[in-house]
């Protein structure tokens, strides 16, 4: 029986065993799943691992997630303020970085897999490593050094400091940001993880122009993943667009595996990769919450038609998945990723 | 000589170099541009510009976007010092993140862009209640609200711009008080604005402050 893992691995080599691998980034769900709050249900990784299970089971995607929320990592610099909602992914409420003076203090642990603050993660890891290690591609989200800035001081003081700020101080904390990714990225492969979504926000142009970009962000880039290896990981630059910066990622550092913008059109991404990495379409799913099942079908078989019409390094993908999507919404969208997904049914 | 100095000035607030905008400043007004035309001929023409070049779908960033609004507002804040008289107030404009929501970086670059503008900014902070929204706009008889939101739950729920509208309609308030909302949903689903009933929204923060002057005008015509 093909796994998710098999249909994986045969994207990567260009093939499509019975329909391309359907990715599907279902986090703050899982509270509903586990009939929990979501603060209740993120206090305890094996409620996420159960809840992972349960989801794939129901709706049938490829993938399962270690992630429970972006402010994990802020948590293991020290934060301890998260901010829950009923409704909607936590937040950092209160940064680690107040001030200059606290980026000489900003200790990066010596050691993620054992630190507190990720125990619950290596929790769920382990259960679902368990569970269905080397069937379903295992997930981790690790922010890269250049974007880790923006939840350890804010948005804000960080592209302050970025565009006006003192450069030594700048060059300070990227560089315990790139210390603490390449730790993070190791603890995460050592707990299981084999999908490592780098996730860079300030590598897009969309956040920063292309010089900085040249001159910065990529040297930072490279940095984070020499030690490790490049195995696994996803280029993802949080929903904005990367077809500007794909080709010297792909020919200087050679990630293998590129998640676009939803505003990207899939074509252009696809022709620009050329075959030489695996490549998302992603849809916009910020609009499955009001879509008719109907729309959905249909905008998810213009975006797989329209990748696989250029190439078969293909998978399906979404973004953020808002809490408030209808399930009836998920499920269809899943489906119809499958049904489109496989190469008999190609109306081109 | 201005053409140059507008000139100079876009490409240095264009190319993110904020020395360079503030040196072309410092020698224009040493060549005898006043303060004013500085406000009034070259920093306002330069937010214009980039608010053409994003409606022509100009490629811009983020950065540029906070460069602009942050070069602008500093140009602006020391001219005024230097004006022969006060300029006039075009009008007042209230904003702060939606209940629930603390990402600011929005809201300072329309922040910045406004007060280059000459519109008065009452900035309320994050995490604010439709409640105080609505109170400090009756307090400060602001022509309009604007609502920033990065997240889908602040943008789209409940206690959000929706219960503004809400407060807006219980108080007779539609015709004096407009809401302007803005933020990534907004961006990923262009009629999101109408779904939480607000007037009008901008896709970033540069775009914002022309919606926003847009919307001042209509209240006070």
């Amino acid at each position: 029986m093909t796994t998710s893992m098999d249909r994986l691995v045969a994207a990567i080599n260009g093939e499509v065993i019975d329909h391309i691998p359907v990715f599907c980034n279902l986090l703050d769900q899982g509270a509903k799943e586990m009939g929990l709050s979501i603060e209740e249900y993120f206090s305890n990784g094996e409620h996420v691992a159960e809840a992972q299970l349960k989801m794939l089971k129901k709706f049938g995607h490829d993938n399962v997630w270690s992630l429970f929320y972006v402010g994990k990592e802020a948590e293991l610099f020290g934060c301890n303020k998260i901010r829950f909602a009923k409704d909607g992914p936590p937040n950092v409420e209160d940064f680690v970085i107040k001030s200059y003076d606290d980026i000489e203090k900003l200790k990066v642990p010596d050691d993620i897999s054992t630190h507190p603050a990720f125990a619950e993660t290596a929790k769920c890891l382990e259960v679902l490593k368990r569970e269905v290690g080397g069937k379903v591609p295992i997930c981790a989200y690790l922010t890269g050094s250049m974007s880790l800035p923006a939840i350890l001081m804010g948005m804000e003081n960080w592209i302050e400091l970025l565009m006006i700020g003192p450069h030594d101080v700048r060059d300070q904390l990227l560089e315990k940001c790139s210390d603490f990714f390449r730790k993070e990225i190791e603890a995460y492969r050592k707990a299981g993880a084999d999908v490592l979504v780098y996730s860079n926000p300030y590598g897009s142009t969309d956040i920063i122009p292309m010089k900085m970009f040249d001159e910065l962000s990529f040297k930072w880039m490279k940095r984070d993943l020499e030690p490790g290896g490049l195995n696994g990981v996803v280029y993802y630059v949080g929903g904005a667009r990367l077809n500007s910066v794909a080709e010297k990622v792909i020919e200087e550092i050679g990630i293998g595996v590129f998640y676009p913008s939803p505003l990207e059109d899939i074509s252009d991404s696809m022709q620009l990769i050329d075959n030489r990495a695996l490549c998302a379409g992603v849809i916009n799913d910020i609009k499955l919450i009001d879509w008719t099942p109907e729309e959905v079908r249909s905008e998810v078989k213009r975006i797989v038609q329209s990748g696989l019409s250029v190439g078969h390094k293909f998978f399906f993908g979404t973004v953020v998945m808002p809490y408030g999507i209808p399930e009836e919404n998920i499920k269809t969208m899943i489906d119809a990723a499958k049904e489109y997904g496989r190469l008999d049914v190609m109306d081109i | 000589m201005l053409d140059n100095v507008i000139k100079n000035y876009t490409e240095a607030v264009y190319d993110t170099d904020r020395v360079r905008a503030m040196q072309v400043v410092d020698d224009a007004l040493k060549q005898g541009v006043s303060p004013e035309d500085i406000v009034f001929k070259v920093v306002i023409p330069g937010l214009d510009l980039m608010v053409q070049s994003l409606s022509e779908g100009f490629d811009t960033n983020l950065a540029q976007h906070f460069m602009t609004s942050q070069i602008a507002a500093e140009i602006t804040e020391k001219m005024l010092i230097l004006f022969a008289t006060p300029p006039e107030i075009l009008g007042t404009v209230i904003i702060g993140t939606a209940e629930g929501d603390l990402h600011t970086l929005g809201k300072r670059i329309v922040i910045g862009c406004l007060k280059a503008q000459m519109i008065e900014v009452w900035d309320i902070g994050v995490n604010v209640t439709a409640e105080r929204f609505v109170d400090e706009a009756v307090a400060h008889e602001a022509q309009v609200i604007g609502v920033s939101a990065m997240m889908v739950h602040t943008a789209r729920g409940e206690n959000g711009a929706i219960k503004v509208r809400q407060l807006l309609d219980e108080r007779g308030l539609n015709d004096k008080i407009k809401l302007v909302v803005g933020g990534a949903p907004f961006r990923y689903d262009p009629e999101l604005y109408k779904t939480v009933k607000a007037d009008a929204w901008a896709e970033n923060g540069v775009s914002a402050a022309s919606v926003i002057m847009d919307c001042i005008r209509e209240v006070k015509k």
